[in-house]
């Protein structure tokens, strides 16, 4: 190669030169997942270094920018950034120029994992200081984003589940670096829920990504949701998403809209309730007169019962009754079916040989008479017990 | 016992009852619909107060129905910093 082919520049030509270069050969913005590293404030501007473990860059938020950014990272959080590239060609430096940030996934995750464990360590996550939702709640708080498809999805919902709760909405930011707004908001209303005549609050968000969901795993707002005076109910994001604010609820619910149908009672059971009530009503009137007929007609039998006259029957019923005893039992039965008896002169009734002597005068009864006879002759058996004894 | 319980409930008393209703909630309403359904259904109670406690308790239920009824919620903004509210129309929120 001759030194004539060879490009000549000064040093300002030179940096110019890459300058125009990048700018045209680059896209206007572009995207990076990175680490975040050595974030520090200098003069209003946010700098910090990017990093992917291999290779690092140094990117800087404006003061400016810096302002309307959600999420300010911290060191070693992995973050999203939309960026351009920024050179400045006094001295052929360059920076990416962040437009905005995010937390990626990761850091998201990790925040979760680290303020659930600090809660739990400080007992703020206790399954067992869940307190009962009201089963009709008078007035419910609503705290959510204003407008938003997610408040608008809640009020369609419960006018439709129960229109007798009142409900008073509390607007409040649900993303970025917003969590002393949202404890703000929390405290003024723990110290008026009394006023209000609130019975319980509602926190809501409508799905987005679980970046977008951070302000839910903050500490604060987290300690400020438990410790709130009346139950609270969570309703942030989609089905699959947990925040650190869903533990510490009284009542997790997957979305807005599940949250208004948790608290509330439904309309159409109610109803349900009130024809049963209505059944049970006529049907127990009707009970208690059918007792009390029957019980009437009780009394009425006991007092027929109770007749002088029919007392004086039953008495001469049982006379009757022993009186056919009494004759069933009448040695005159035996005397009929051709028996006799024998008793002295006296009427002493004779059992055995050995109660009479020889030649004494003896009464034979017979079923139509009696008999005057005299023993001629007595003969004992041979097997008599009494001769024995003799 | 007072002559005055087994004497049939007289107009003003259902009256005083139903406007002692109106100002129930409709868990008040509910709570006070089965006392009276438990009283009426246990023989302790005369049979003279019978047709009152179903009069009063049937009060109840069309109060439960009433409320049942309505179909508009109200709906209040607070304003985050002060607290203090104002009355919104619920179909404009998105």
């Amino acid at each position: 190669m001759s030194a004539e082919s060879i490009p000549t520049y000064s040093v300002r030509e030179l940096n110019n030169a890459i300058g125009v270069l990048l700018e045209r050969g680059f896209a206007p913005r572009f995207v990076i997942q990175a680490t975040a590293s050595r974030p520090q404030v200098k003069k209003g501007h946010l700098w910090l270094t990017l990093s992917d473990g291999e290779a690092s860059i140094t990117a800087v938020a404006w003061a400016s920018k810096l302002k309307q950014l959600d999420f300010v990272p911290a060191d070693g959080d992995g973050v999203t950034v939309i960026g351009k590239l920024n050179f400045w060609s006094a001295r052929a430096s360059l920076a990416v120029q962040v437009l905005d940030i995010r937390p990626s996934l990761t850091t998201v995750l990790r925040r979760f994992e680290t303020v659930k464990a600090q809660l739990l360590e400080e007992g703020i996550i206790d399954p067992s200081r869940r307190r009962t939702l009201p089963p009709y709640p008078k007035r419910i708080a609503v705290l959510t984003s204003v407008p938003s498809s997610a408040l608008a999805d809640m009020l369609r919902t419960a006018e439709e589940r129960w229109p007798l709760s009142e409900l008073v909405v509390v607007p409040i930011p649900v993303q970025g670096d917003v969590a002393p707004i949202i404890c703000g908001v929390l405290s003024r209303l723990a110290q008026q829920h009394q006023q209000l005549g609130l019975d319980a609050i509602v926190i809501a968000r409508g799905g987005g990504s679980r970046e977008d969901l951070m302000v839910f795993d903050d500490a604060d707002v987290c300690r400020s949701l438990a410790t709130f005076p009346l139950p609270v109910v969570t309703g942030i994001g989609h089905e699959d998403d947990l925040t650190v604010a869903d533990l510490v609820a009284d009542h997790r619910t997957a979305t807005p809209t599940a949250a208004m149908v948790t608290l509330m009672p439904s309309k159409e059971s109610a109803r349900q309730t009130i024809i049963q009530r209505r059944n049970r009503l006529s049907e127990s009137k009707r009970w208690r007169l059918e007792q009390a007929s029957a019980r009437l007609k009780d009394r009425q039998l006991l007092v027929q019962a109770l007749r002088p006259a029919v007392g004086v029957q039953r008495r001469r019923d049982q006379w009757q009754q022993r009186q056919q005893l009494l004759c069933a039992l009448s040695p005159q039965r035996w005397l009929n079916r051709g028996f006799a008896m024998l008793n002295t002169t006296k009427g002493h009734p004779l059992q055995s040989v050995y109660d009479i002597s020889p030649n004494q005068q003896v009464q034979i009864r017979l079923k139509d008479g009696v008999i005057q006879a005299v023993a001629k002759t007595i003969q004992a058996d041979a097997t008599s017990d009494a001769k024995a004894s003799l | 016992m007072p002559r005055k319980k087994s004497e049939p409930s007289t107009k003003s008393e259902q009256d005083t009852w139903r406007e002692d209703a109106s100002k129930l909630s409709y868990e008040e309403a509910l709570q006070a619909l089965d006392v009276l359904l438990g009283q009426l259904q246990d023989d302790s109670i005369p049979l003279a107060e019978l047709q009152r406690n179903h009069a009063r308790a049937s009060i109840y239920l069309d109060r439960c129905d009433l409320l049942l009824s309505q179909v508009e919620q109200s709906v209040r903004q607070l304003d985050p910093n002060t607290m203090e509210g104002r009355t919104l129309d619920p179909s404009n929120h998105e």
